[in-house]
């Protein structure tokens, strides 16, 4: 089965075609989830990567901020993908063509990478490399951002 | 002039003719008027939570204030900027529906919430900061924001839904 034929049958199931056939109303909620998963992860992100350049919330350490904001990017990560998923479902086979949704994807993937290594490792240190902290907030940045971006511009490119 | 010719106006001008014509200066302004809410609103957000006692609370506000503010009001100027530029590439169809109005208007109370916030607790926030119970003006200020943002976020994501004009 070939990329096209897996969305396809994405959107053919049940599940897919009962969220295509939902309220608009529904549609807004995931809107408003979606935005409100995203505020929740890049704020979170971001106030962690500040602290790992040096600046921002600079009260409290930087392993001290992961630690705290952890749980709300595990919130908008659910929001995130939950809200995702019933965006896409019912239109599966119009993503699939877009390029803007794969580089998305692939986006999304290296940042979770790095999230769960690099990330993970630099903010569990208490002191770590000036040099090695600088390049993770940097690269953890882009990489959000970047997703972020792609994602607005999957309705560019759509055909 | 009315509200719509107003826009009209704006949209014949050339910077709003040029923004809803190019291929990539349009979503990228959108882009960046989405994900600067990162900054904004996340940290307004996160600033109001401080005020109402939900984070950070071992942290005195004034600290919170200081450390915030540069990335807070830089996240405001990115936002208000890209959103000036969006209604200039927006046309008359933005005030066909009241909701762009009231988003308008959440943002004008929004405003005159900060600034009675900065003048009335503002200068002496060092003095209270610190404190384990917070001036309840304060607490106040911090509710009517929180709450007012989310609404003007909530109303900007609907203007597509809602507005006859895209």
């Amino acid at each position: 089965m070939n990329s096209q034929e897996l969305f396809q049958t994405i959107q053919n199931s049940d599940i897919a075609v009962a969220l295509g056939q939902a309220h608009v109303f529904f549609g807004i909620l995931a809107q408003l989830f979606h935005i409100s998963g995203l505020v929740l992860l890049l704020t979170s992100i971001l106030l962690v990567n500040l602290r790992l350049l040096g600046v921002g919330l600079t009260h409290f350490s930087a392993p001290q901020l992961a630690k705290y904001t952890k749980p709300f990017v595990f919130t908008g990560l659910g929001f995130l993908i939950i809200s995702g998923i019933f965006m896409l479902a019912p239109s599966a086979a119009l993503y699939e063509p877009n390029p803007a949704f794969w580089l998305k994807l692939k986006l999304l993937a290296v940042a979770l990478v790095i999230q769960f290594t690099l990330y993970r490792a630099v903010t569990a240190t208490e002191t770590p490399n000036r040099f090695v902290a600088i390049v993770t907030a940097i690269i953890s940045l882009l990489l959000w951002f970047s997703v972020g971006l792609a994602g607005r511009a999957i309705g560019f490119v759509a055909a | 002039m009315s509200a719509s010719e107003l826009l009209q106006t704006m949209y014949d001008s050339p910077l709003g003719t040029s923004l809803a014509e190019s291929l990539y200066v349009y979503p990228l302004v959108e882009g960046i008027h989405l994900l600067s809410l990162a900054f904004s609103f996340g940290l307004i957000v996160l600033t109001d939570l401080r005020l109402i006692g939900v984070v950070f609370r071992q942290v005195p506000v004034h600290i919170v204030l200081q450390q915030l503010r540069p990335w807070l009001l830089g996240g405001f100027v990115a936002t208000f900027i890209t959103g000036i530029l969006l209604t200039f590439a927006a046309g008359p169809g933005l005030v066909e529906a009241p909701i762009f109005p009231a988003k308008l208007l959440l943002i004008f109370l929004a405003g005159l919430n900060a600034l009675w916030f900065e003048v009335k607790f503002g200068c002496s926030v060092i003095r209270w900061g610190g404190a384990a119970v917070l001036p309840a003006g304060a607490k106040i200020a911090g509710w009517i924001s929180l709450v007012s943002w989310s609404l003007v976020v909530i109303l900007g994501r609907l203007i597509p839904y809602l507005d006859s004009g895209f």
